[in-house]
């Protein structure tokens, strides 16, 4: 990819930062709504009965912060960051930038979150925001096709690394999904309406936010370990895979219901041939990293490295729980709610972090604080353990209930204490993204050439050199 | 030639997944709906349809499902699996993908009013383990004065499951013979034995366990305090945080004195046509736990030998203004006694102590078709009556 490329590409380097804190800044925000859900759930009464924080709204706007504030945003930092190396054109314009910016938070999250509290949302997974919001959603996802679709076009698609792949992809898929999942439903009633959310419930995750998460993982793992990837057959492979079966498996959220059986065990189906497409391309991104290390001295690239291994993970679990024998137990538990975290909250928000400190290291002007991001990485892979593997354990315990004869609230006052550590689990995971936040706000500026140049071992000789002394005498 | 190859399969395989997964299973839940639906089911009203935008704006449907799925588990808990047309009135549906709180298919007859109001107002008075978020901004600062939203959530939660209902035996028959199902969904969706299983659903009439008179006292304070002191109070008193909101109040356990019989009748298919739930979910060992608690909460007194001309007086009263309702032999039984949606009082298995007694025939008994008798008879009529009806209470048999 390096042949064509013109030496040094225009990167809209404000807009990355602009989109960087936005993502920052509507994480911390979605994450607080998630906090002041969960608490609801251990003592309902916190925080006073107001309608504007009873519990569905907060949860409602939580999950749609998360996908479209903090995700959909870092993820748009990237693209500026990414689009202009991988195609060597600028994106279209920089003044059409600062209007899909302003469209995103100003007429689409921040609005979309208050219509929310205030009471106007439409009750659709992952599409909660209100049809007015989704009409400027999808004008800014035309416009984001028009900001980062023509430096691709303007080459072969021959020439298309992986990465180019699953962002053209995604712009693409989402802008056709997203206005399925949003108004069909609202217009098909009933289980002909749900089939269709059934597949916007698994689009939004498949078609929107895993290519562009795959698309960082697999652009942040060459450049940071300036290695090529290990087969561009197997990416390639693994990417018309995942287009081909990722649609297909929307139905598998409503198995055992009157949705045609066939199109429940095709979904099935589909569902665990996704899990080998994603075992193939999660081993052809670890065999990339060979040589890196578990927890590479990169902190971006320790995010993304992360981000594979728990894409597999998560992958995996979707594959077996999506089998009927597994999902008539747990299907509706709190072993879902783990599920989803370890998507959004480690595969999805690993990748991001990581794409977002890449792009990052490489603004000259910003700042950049490299302890921080490494604390920022441990507590966060902390909370996300711990939290996982609570709302799994939560999840069986009500599985067990629920196959019992005896109350509904037993399953309730079972998974009590297991809600109470998952509320727990806010302290790392705050901590981790506010470390986040701040290590790319605090710190010296420029301070991310300095990480690269200390990750791939170029460091300054005054540096070095101390450390060879005490060494060599054997201190510390 | 590769961009063409390229955007085709691309377009494609989206164009296939929404037409293998959305268009083509549509087609043909259009045609089983329309071959197994009633002729006429009963769309939303415009109350109704209100609730079920409050219902979807308060996110009901991410705690509550409504969908029963062809699994053992939710019919034998919930009831017949959900059939495709039980829901085409749902734009958007309200399917749902958590359960922190139990399936809402067949909501509607499970609760009486007065129950879903004070739930929805404050849940954690009624069912003091719940975690569900309270409603208040839907009411005008107490259970039993709702503003329209909370009447029309209610309106809309007595809708779940009302079409599949009054379409009734034959209506599941004509559909399992058009529904173009497998012998297993049809086995889940019309072979349960219950509609409706909710065990909470209250019953007028049904057979019951005899509860065994042997309760494990300590195991039955703690089911009480969980599960009927947030109604009936600590002490039995009818006063409990839910006590409030609810029309009839919870009954006086300590006023009254029942028989083995009324309490195993009362747990088990609970007070129809009141909040009273029936606890059919509970262990039978559980059930006489929790009857042992309440039997130890009257305290026998001394009964008063009263002269016979009260009695007669008690009994000429009787017999010309209760008997139509109570029956002649205050077995709850009269003339009258199924017209009411709630029974009247068995007084041979439930004898209320004289202060109940007389407190009700002066003020009746609001939320019930009891009215003050006052007007009517004379001081002394009233407390002969008080008298009269105490006597017909036969204690448990020997």
């Amino acid at each position: 990819m390096s042949a064509a490329r013109p030496a040094s590409p225009p990167i809209e380097s404000r807009l990355v930062y602009a989109h960087g804190l936005a993502a920052l800044v509507t994480l911390l925000i979605s994450v607080a709504f998630g906090i002041l859900a969960s608490i609801k759930l251990i003592a309902p009464d916190v925080a006073g009965n107001s309608a504007w924080l009873t519990w569905g709204r907060l949860r409602y706007d939580h999950t749609q912060g998360i996908m479209l504030g903090w995700l959909a945003n870092a993820f748009f930092a990237f693209l500026y960051h990414a689009v202009p190396l991988l195609t060597g054109r600028p994106v279209t314009s920089a003044r059409l930038g600062q209007w899909i910016f302003g469209l995103w938070n100003f007429a689409v999250v921040a609005p979309g979150w208050v219509l929310v509290l205030a009471g106007f949302s439409q009750p659709l997974e992952w599409a909660e925001f209100p049809l007015v919001i989704d009409a400027f959603v999808v004008l800014a996802l035309l416009l984001l096709g028009i900001q980062f679709l023509p430096p691709f076009f303007s080459r072969g698609l021959e020439d298309l690394y992986v990465s180019s792949w699953y962002i053209i992809g995604a712009l693409v898929f989402t802008l056709l999904a997203y206005p399925m999942g949003n108004f069909v439903p609202e217009l098909v009633p009933g289980a002909r309406g749900a089939a269709f959310s059934g597949l916007w419930i698994h689009d939004a995750i498949g078609l929107f936010v895993t290519p562009l998460a795959v698309a960082i993982l697999y652009f942040v793992v060459p450049a940071a370990t300036r290695k090529p990837i290990f087969s561009h057959f197997l990416s390639m492979l693994a990417f018309w895979l995942l287009f081909f079966l990722y649609p297909l498996n929307g139905t598998h959220h409503y198995i055992f219901s009157v949705i045609p059986m066939s199109a429940q065990i095709g979904a099935i189906t589909a569902s665990t041939l996704l899990g080998v497409d994603v075992i193939i391309n999660v081993a052809n991104l670890l065999l990339s990293l060979r040589g890196s290390g578990f927890f590479p001295r990169d902190i971006g690239l320790r995010f993304v490295g992360t981000s594979a291994v728990l894409y597999l993970i998560v992958s995996i679990q979707g594959s077996v729980q999506a089998q009927m024998s597994v999902n008539q137990s747990v299907h509706f538990s709190d072993w879902v709610i783990g599920h989803s975290h370890l998507a959004m909250l480690g595969f999805a928000s690993f990748a991001a972090a990581g794409g977002l400190i890449h792009a990052w290291q490489r603004i000259p002007w910003a700042r950049y604080d490299a302890k921080l991001l490494g604390w920022s990485y441990w507590l966060l892979l902390a909370g996300l353990t711990i939290m996982v593997l609570d709302l799994t354990a939560a999840g069986l315990v009500e599985a067990h209930w629920w196959q019992s004869t005896a109350p509904w609230i037993e399953s309730v006052r079972a998974v009590k204490p297991f809600w109470l550590i998952r509320t727990l689990t806010f302290v790392p995971i705050t901590a981790g993204f506010l470390a986040l936040l701040c290590g790319l706000v605090v710190g010296p500026r420029g301070g991310g050439l300095k990480a690269i140049q200390k990750s791939i071992g170029l460091e300054p000789i005054q540096e070095i050199a101390p450390k060879l002394a005490s060494s060599s005498t054997g201190r510390p | 030639m590769s961009y063409l190859a390229a955007g085709v399969g691309g377009l494609g395989f989206f164009a296939m997944s929404v037409l293998l997964l959305g268009v083509w299973p549509g087609r043909v839940l259009e045609q089983q709906i329309k071959g197994t639906s009633p002729d006429h089911p009963l769309p939303l009203t415009a109350s109704e349809k209100r609730g079920r935008v409050i219902y979807g704006r308060e996110g009901c449907a991410y705690c509550h499902t409504q969908q029963i799925r062809y699994l053992p588990a939710d019919v034998a808990r919930f009831g017949a699996a959900t059939l495709a047309w039980e829901t085409i009135f749902d734009y958007p549906h309200l399917w749902g993908t958590r359960r922190i709180g139990p399936d809402l298919s067949r909501e509607g007859s499970v609760r009486s009013a007065d129950w879903q109001l004070s739930h929805l107002y404050a849940p954690r008075s009624l069912v003091a383990d719940s975690v569900m978020p309270a409603f208040p901004w839907l009411f005008e600062g107490a259970p039993d004065r709702p503003r329209q939203e909370a009447q029309d959530v209610l309106a809309y939660l007595e809708t779940l499951g009302r079409n599949r209902a009054l379409a009734g035996p034959e209506g599941d028959e004509r559909a399992r013979k058009s529904c173009n199902c497998s012998d297993d969904e049809k086995r889940f969706a019309f072979g349960s034995p219950a509609l409706n299983a909710s065990p909470a659903m209250a019953r007028r009439q049904g057979s019951y366990p005899k509860l065994s008179l042997s309760g494990d006292l300590r195991a039955g304070q703690r089911l009480y305090s969980s599960n009927c002191a947030s109604c009936h109070g600590i002490r039995g008193e009818g006063n409990g945080p839910g006590a409030a909101g609810l029309h009839p109040r919870p009954a006086n356990l300590s006023e009254h004195e029942y028989t083995w019989d009324r309490l195993s009748s009362s747990l088990w298919n609970g007070g129809a046509g009141t909040a009273m739930p029936a606890w059919r979910d509970l262990a039978r060992q559980e059930l006489s736990a929790i009857a042992q608690v309440v039997r130890g909460f009257h305290a026998t007194q001394p009964e008063p030998s009263l002269p016979q001309d009260v009695l007669d007086l008690g009994s000429r009263v009787y017999a010309a203004h209760c008997a139509q309702c109570h029956g002649e032999n205050g077995a709850g039984d009269g003339s009258a006694a199924g017209q009411f949606p709630i029974a009247p009082t068995n007084f041979q298995t439930q004898r209320p102590s004289l202060a109940a007694s007389l407190r009700a025939l002066r003020n009746g008994v609001e939320g019930t078709p009891m009215a003050p008798w006052t007007a009517e008879l004379s001081e002394a009529e009233l407390s002969a009556a008080a008298y009269y009806v105490r006597g017909f209470f036969h204690g448990d048999p020997r």
